[in-house]
């Protein structure tokens, strides 16, 4: 159910023999005169284009009353502009051959679009006009706040394990926004007014504040020439206002325990960790992996094959323009005792901030980042969401290129020394989720 | 959340229970097809067949764009031959493979493979079990033996098979907290087939699994595993010659499954409607699977009937979530899909919808089926699908990893390399009559479904009763199997 974030997935690492990624040479980069950011990839293996449009604004952006709207947003682009009426977006892109998505995140709103050669510059016309011309009718924008508390309720509210995450980073975060659910809290989502909308995408959708990127059978000059005339007279607007608060140093472990009619408990430990730039980044990535990527991993095999303490067991590194968290996941089996996992957790964290990993366990998490980086770069798909990822979560697409580089120069001393400084109790907050019958045993 | 939120989601009917439940290139979803306006060139890109003596199928293919191999694994037999109350047996025999295999215990064979990053997944579907994953080219030997080893040596620990089975019932109770759309087709299957082997709960229920012994398990690898059961598509970064070599060494002395692959026949719909509704007292939305028997994945019309499930529940301006979704808000998502397996299959449409307006969507899907057959069929829109589906084709061709599940799903169901070099032009081809002739032959009248429904019961129970004779059960049931009424 949690994945690794895909966008996180995209670390990297490679084995020396193979530290040259190919392609560096072929992205080509441009800003407009509007500060619209364009990055193009070719790749012709096959006859279509990914196209990301990475705009600058999540929930991060947002304050109390207005939760969950960078993401009610991502809904309201895809519903009618002033020249091309609601549905009409999704039903020219379809008859085109192309298909369309988009996510939200903490940091960024991603608007993606799949689709073959002879459709490019239909999608250039019609991803500039959302941009440029967006409506707000609120006949659509009634029903469409029906759409969003559906998908709350699909993965929060009926979802145990989307419930206690909700609660742990709310808990987590005292003063940074990154407490705020992307989602949107559901008395906001029934509540937000269409003058919240106008003000938020006057704020934030501006050409200024995005980053395009192409990859697929696309040729570089017509492309730009495209980039040009379709978005090149869109007015630039002012920056958006800087997110000023800072998260305050954690003083002591915080605990939160979601009661829940549920047959499997739930436990979730998160840490404040670190931005997507800090050059620690790739250390906590192997970190991660040696903690929980497949059933060698540390907690794997001690926690659900030797113990049998939990079903699964998960980990993660949330890192955005500022300083996110570390999650830990495990569910429990029915009955499960949560207090016997966090001490198992606690004593294998206790190990790696005393003894180190070995460098077997750092060469394998190589491997594992070395291949998961090829599996990405297999597809044009892959190869847009990374590109974007580093030109926009870390300032430099060519990253992309040069990082493995960073994964190679990681020590064990590095992961111990990181280990010490973030898996830390007063650090984190620890969630349990349990069965109204046994919530005294969530807690401390 | 830290999670991202989509514009859309597929709703998955079978998985997240943490185990690969099917191949993906033998679902046929709305997936793919296509290329330009200037007309479909999709090629199969060239690759070697080879037949061992034992009965074994390999299949390989060259494709050097990155450094890796990709392999598919297909053994036929799958839930199909799992004994009657033994549901989830191939299921967790497929687990259990990779839990120790030749001379590593389950702990070297898991360190064997995250030593060099590569991937091996094992599930099982209702007619076969898949082996499949990828590693980095420079691995190919260690590849090729841990393949080997999963398929012809696993070890079948008496300790693994147990902690495997008590996880497969734990991982179900967890699906039931947190992924309930992911259920209903589990449940809908079990009605809607009924005692035909395509209505078995892949992955078991919680009742089968906590029956399950070692020794079933032990023998349904001997008589349902073997060469002559096997597909093997490689596909990536090597040549063909070395590859087929080692494969050649490494599967040609590997023995046949003991049993014959058992004939089944073709699926029968009852024509009758029915409702299951399972009581999920703290659900806030209701999540609703209607289905009713549907064709065979070597049916002639495919291309007529992808097209027509595009329009109908297949994309985002599909008539169903432009109902559901679009023009009333009533649910995040809405979606319909023919399900198709070797003798026959199920036509299913499914979406979900807050406990209050439960009767008011299922209502206005079933509007929309009688939509789809009454109204005249919008051409725009038909030829929007065929433009769509061909415009999307490419993207599922661009792997290796796609290219091995196209490769092993192609000799598994007997399909021509045409099936994809032919889909293009076959897409093109289809005409409005065809269509409509389609829909009135494969799609179902609304009065004729199987209906089920997870949500609050107290609150719906009364009112489904219209669509059907009702039989109800709790979602904390051990089993997916409704009552006998």
């Amino acid at each position: 159910m949690f994945r690794r974030l895909l966008l996180l997935a995209i670390a990297l690492c490679a084995h020396p023999a193979q530290a040259q990624v190919p392609g560096a040479d072929q992205v080509h980069a441009i800003t407009l005169d509007n500060g619209m950011q364009i990055i193009i990839w070719p790749d012709h293996d096959i006859p279509n284009v990914a196209l990301y449009n990475w705009v600058r604004v999540g929930s991060r952006n947002e304050v109390p009353g207005i939760t969950g709207l960078a993401h009610f947003f991502e809904h309201m682009m895809f519903n009618g502009t002033t020249t091309r009426p609601p549905g009409e977006f999704d039903r020219v892109l379809e008859a085109n051959g192309a298909r369309n998505n988009a996510f939200t995140s903490n940091d960024v709103t991603v608007y993606q679009d799949w689709f073959p050669r002879s459709a490019l510059e239909t999608v250039f016309e019609l991803e500039a006009d959302r941009l440029r011309n967006l409506a707000f009718d609120p006949d659509v924008i009634e029903s469409e706040r029906g759409v969003v508390h559906s998908e709350r309720r699909l993965r929060v509210d009926d979802n145990q394990a989307g419930r206690l995450m909700e609660q742990v980073q709310a808990t987590a975060f005292l003063a940074h926004p990154y407490g705020i659910p992307t989602i949107g809290w559901p008395s906001d989502i029934l509540a937000w007014t269409i003058d919240d909308l106008k003000a938020f995408f006057a704020t934030y959708y501006a050409p200024n504040n995005c980053t395009l990127v192409l990859v697929g059978d696309v040729d570089v000059q017509e492309t730009i020439a495209l980039a040009r005339k379709y978005f090149g007279s869109i007015p630039a607007n002012d920056p958006p206002p800087a997110v000023r608060t800072e998260e305050p140093p954690q003083l002591g472990e915080r605990r939160v325990n979601v009661s829940a009619p549920a047959q499997t408990p739930l436990v979730q430990i998160a840490y404040h960790a670190l931005a997507a730039s800090d050059e620690k980044v790739p250390a906590l990535e192997l970190l991660s992996r040696i903690l929980t990527d497949g059933d060698a991993s540390r907690l794997h095999r001690h926690l659900v094959e030797d113990h049998k303490l939990a079903i699964s067991v998960e980990s993660f590194v949330d890192a955005g323009f500022d300083p996110g968290l570390f999650w830990l996941m495990a569910s429990l089996p029915a009955g499960g005792d949560t207090a016997a996992v966090e001490a198992a957790l606690d004593s294998q964290l206790q190990r790696i901030i005393e003894q180190g990993v070995s460098e077997q366990e750092l060469a394998r998490a190589r491997s594992q980042e070395l291949a998961s980086f090829w599996r990405s770069m297999a597809t044009i798909n892959g190869k847009a969401e990374a590109l974007g990822s580093y030109a926009v979560l870390q300032g430099d697409h060519q990253r992309l290129f040069t990082a493995p580089a960073a994964y190679e120069q990681v020590t064990v001393k590095d992961i111990q020394q990181l280990a010490a400084s973030v898996l830390n109790r007063n650090n984190r907050t620890v969630g349990t989720l349990t069965p109204p019958a046994a919530d005294s045993e969530g807690q401390p | 959340m830290s999670q991202f939120t989509l514009k859309t989601s597929t709703i998955g009917l079978q998985t997240l229970l943490n185990v690969t439940l099917l191949c993906a290139a033998l679902i046929s979803l709305v997936v793919p097809t296509q290329s330009d306006a200037a007309g479909p060139d999709i090629r199969v890109p060239s690759y070697e067949r080879v037949q061992l003596d034992n009965g074994a199928v390999l299949l390989l293919m060259e494709r050097s764009d990155v450094p890796l191999i990709a392999f598919n694994a297909v053994i036929r037999g799958g839930a199909l031959t799992d004994t009657a109350g033994a549901e989830g047996t191939a299921s967790v025999l497929a687990g259990l493979l990779e839990k120790g295999a030749g001379k590593r215990d389950a702990a070297a064979f898991a360190e064997a493979v995250a030593d060099v990053g590569g991937q091996i997944r094992t599930g099982a579907s209702t007619e076969s079990i898949t082996v499949s994953g990828s590693f980095l080219s420079r691995d190919a030997n260690l590849m090729v033996e841990l393949l080997a080893d999963v398929l012809q040596r696993p070890q079948l620990d008496a300790g693994q098979f147990a902690s495997l089975r008590d996880r497969y019932i734990e991982f179900i109770r967890a699906a039931k907290d947190s992924n309930r759309s992911a259920l209903t087709g589990i449940y809908g299957n079990a009605v809607l087939y009924g005692q035909h082997p395509y209505g078995r709960a892949v992955d078991g229920s919680e009742a089968s699994l906590a029956k399950l012994q070692h020794a079933t398990v032990r023998s349904y690898y001997q008589d349902q595993v073997g060469a002559d059961r096997l597909i093997l598509a490689v596909a990536g970064d090597f040549k063909t010659a070395e590859m087929k070599q080692a494969l050649q060494r490494a599967f040609s002395g590997w023995r046949k499954a003991g049993a014959e692959l058992p004939k089944i026949a073709p699926p029968a719909s009852t024509g009758k409607p029915r409702v299951v509704l399972i009581d999920a007292p703290d659900a806030v939305q209701s999540y609703f699977w209607a289905a009713d028997i549907g064709v065979a994945r070597n049916d002639p019309r495919r291309a007529t009937l992808d097209v027509v499930n595009t329009l109908f529940g297949g994309s985002f301006t599909s008539m169903l979530n432009s109902e559901l979704r679009v023009r009333t808000g009533l649910s995040y998502g809405a979606s319909s899909n023919f399900d198709r397996l070797s003798v026959g299959g199920a036509w299913v449409m499914s979406s979900f919808t807050r406990t209050e307006t439960t009767i008011e969507a299922i209502d206005l899907a079933l509007a929309t089926l009688d939509t789809l057959h009454q109204d005249e069929l919008p051409v725009e829109q038909l030829q929007s699908g065929q433009r769509y589906v061909l415009g999307q084709f490419p993207l599922g061709l661009e792997t290796a990893a796609q290219w091995a599940s196209q490769l092993a799903s192609l000799a598994f169901y007997d399909l021509p390399d045409s099936y994809i070099q032919g889909y293009g032009a076959a897409l093109q081809a289809v005409t409005p009559a065809q269509a409509r002739q389609a829909i009135t032959e494969a799609v179902p009248r609304s009065n004729r479904l199987t209906l089920v429904v997870i949500g609050k019961a107290e609150a719906i129970r009364k009112d489904l009763a219209k669509y059907g004779p009702v039989t109800e059960m709790k979602l904390s049931d051990p089993s997916f199997q409704p009552p006998a009424r």
